[in-house]
């Protein structure tokens, strides 16, 4: 734990030492509220289901550029080395580095807290539907950042960590997709929604902005993000030989 | 306190490390030599703990580094070829960091971090981000990351590599002050730098030691021969032929033949099995015929010679196993 809390505390100052991280949020921030506000006025309805629903696709570009430096910047500069021969497991060093970008999701995440009271202030939403909302965003955002720390392990560069992380989002996302679960079911039946339910995450996440927060869902998160980042560590582990 | 144990390391087709065995007792330095790409920073890394060796053991303290990696780590402060240091932070951030990250308490840390600083020279730099250092004091840095948990054991991956005369000089010193209370592997390229620190040397060459032992004696082996210089000054022209005719000398060589200007003399290098009174002899014949002697020791074999007459052996004698499985 004080291991993990030491690599915590420098990774997530390292986001901050760079005006990187105050573009990304920013950049967050616009283009997610810019992307709601265009439709909200239209439809005139005080809530932010479509604010939710644009994330899965939204953070599929997002989150590995927040990851796509843990690993591979080490890696490049030679801190990999340092880190390696500390005196803690590998395990300790990926949680402490997960985390701290985690949390840096979790500020971007909150700065669009103030639309939860622009929509009080205007209608009167269903507060359930929100929190839980915001609960499948934080899950969905620790699912894609597991991803995205391991293809960031992966390789020395930063380009490739962002663009492997991208693609594996992406492939959880399109999984989820009815119309491919649909069409891969008609190639080899049971296959298509066997994939859909157990790596797709439309159906878990979509389920959250209705307002459900069932066990299911929250075990297909928490477990597909535990195994990428035992992934990680065991490729970690496994470089050495 | 390290021991090496017939340590083989391939990267793919590529034979790194081919059983490379040598240990270190305690308090003992050494200066662990070899051209680029011999394989030195290859068993740093595996003694460190970084790499796995695809067969043979190395144990540190007698802790093997494949059953309990964690446990040589908190023995070992290691500072590898290529410096591991976070340009966005700090120096004093940076030391810390890797002193936290080391186990550290902050009293021992407050402690560490004063002695280390004052150790390396990082007094005037203590606030300032590391990217903006020069590659002298990022150096200096990365030693200071490497001392800050007071470990036992060293190990310093080329640590004067890419510094002046001066910084290389001030590290020197540094491992020379730890002497005695640590035990320290260093590498390097360069061979100078060895015998002003220690004189136990390992040489490896192609994944291979090709030598183990102290310079003067490995020197010795290589070259057979001891080496005198003479000056005389005011002698007939000679001076070559009564050395020759002395017992004991294999070779004459005139280094500074005496010009039309009698005041200066001539220099001359004898060559003679290292049994003899070489030095006596030649100081006897002086003597005996009135040479008045400007300068007469024994010259130091110089650490290139020694290192590319080794060299030259493994190359040989890695030719001839080649033939022989031909």
């Amino acid at each position: 734990m004080r291991n993990t809390m030491t690599i915590f505390k420098r990774e997530y100052a390292a986001y901050f030492n760079s005006p990187i991280a105050y573009i990304f949020i920013i950049a967050f921030l616009v283009l997610n509220s810019g992307l709601f506000m265009t439709g909200f006025f239209l439809n005139q309805v005080a809530d932010l289901r479509s604010f939710f629903g644009n994330l899965p696709f939204f953070l599929i570009f997002f989150i590995p550029a927040v990851s796509m430096r843990l690993w591979a910047e080490d890696k490049r500069t030679g801190t990999f080395e340092l880190l390696m021969t500390l005196p803690m497991p590998a395990r300790d060093i990926m949680l402490g580095k997960y985390l701290a970008a985690l949390a840096f999701y979790l500020v971007a995440l909150a700065g669009t807290l103030p639309l939860v009271v622009m929509v009080a202030a205007l209608g009167n939403p269903d507060l359930g539907a929100i929190w839980s909302g915001y609960i499948g965003s934080i899950l969905l955002g620790a699912l894609y950042l597991g991803i995205g720390t391991f293809t960031s392990g992966l390789t020395r560069d930063q380009i490739s960590a962002v663009i492997l992380g991208i693609m594996a989002c992406f492939l959880v996302f399109i999984l989820g997709v009815g119309g491919v679960a649909a069409t891969i079911d008609g190639w080899i039946p049971g296959l298509g929604s066997f994939l859909q339910d157990f790596v797709g995450l439309a159906n878990h996440f979509d389920m959250m902005l209705r307002g459900v927060v069932s066990i299911g869902d929250l075990a297909y998160f928490l477990g597909l993000t535990a195994l990428f980042l035992t992934l990680n560590t065991l490729w970690l582990e496994g470089r050495k030989y | 306190m390290i021991e090496v144990q017939g340590i083989t390391k391939s990267f793919g087709t590529t034979l790194a490390l081919d059983e490379v065995s040598f240990g270190i007792d305690k308090g003992e330095i050494l200066g662990f030599l070899g051209p680029n790409g011999a394989g030195k920073s290859t068993t740093m890394k595996i003694i460190t703990t970084f790499l796995a060796p695809d067969s043979g053991t190395v144990k540190v303290d007698g802790i093997d580094v494949l059953e309990q990696p964690l446990a040589v780590r908190g023995r070992i402060g290691y500072l590898p070829e290529n410096v591991p240091l976070y340009p966005d932070m700090n120096v004093q951030e940076y030391l810390t960091f890797v002193g936290r990250a080391r186990g550290l308490d902050s009293v021992h840390l407050k402690q560490r971090l004063d002695w280390c600083v004052e150790a390396c020279g990082l007094v005037t730099e203590f606030k300032k981000p590391i990217g903006d250092l020069s590659k002298g004091y990022k150096q200096r840095t990365g030693l200071a990351q490497a001392l800050i948990h007071d470990p036992d054991i060293l190990i310093l991956d080329e640590p004067t590599s890419g510094l002046d005369p001066l910084q290389i000089m001030g590290i020197r010193d540094l491992i020379k002050s730890l002497a005695g209370h640590k035990t320290i592997i260093f590498s390097t390229h360069i061979l100078q730098e060895v015998s002003p620190v220690t004189d136990r040397v390992v040489i490896i060459n192609e994944g291979g030691i090709i030598a183990d032992g102290h310079l003067d004696d490995l020197a010795r082996d290589a070259m057979g021969d001891q080496r005198v210089i003479l000056g005389v000054r005011g002698a007939p022209g000679n001076v070559e032929e009564g050395l020759r005719g002395l017992p004991g000398v294999n070779s004459v060589k005139v280094l500074d033949a005496p010009g039309l200007d009698s005041n200066r003399g001539s220099r001359l290098e004898v060559r003679g099995p290292f049994d003899g009174d070489l030095v006596g002899a030649i100081s006897g014949l002086c003597r005996e015929r009135g040479w008045e002697v400007t300068e007469l020791r024994e010259a130091m074999f110089s650490l290139e010679d020694t290192f590319i007459e080794l060299t030259r052996r493994s190359l040989g004698a890695n030719h001839s196993r080649a033939r022989g499985v031909a």
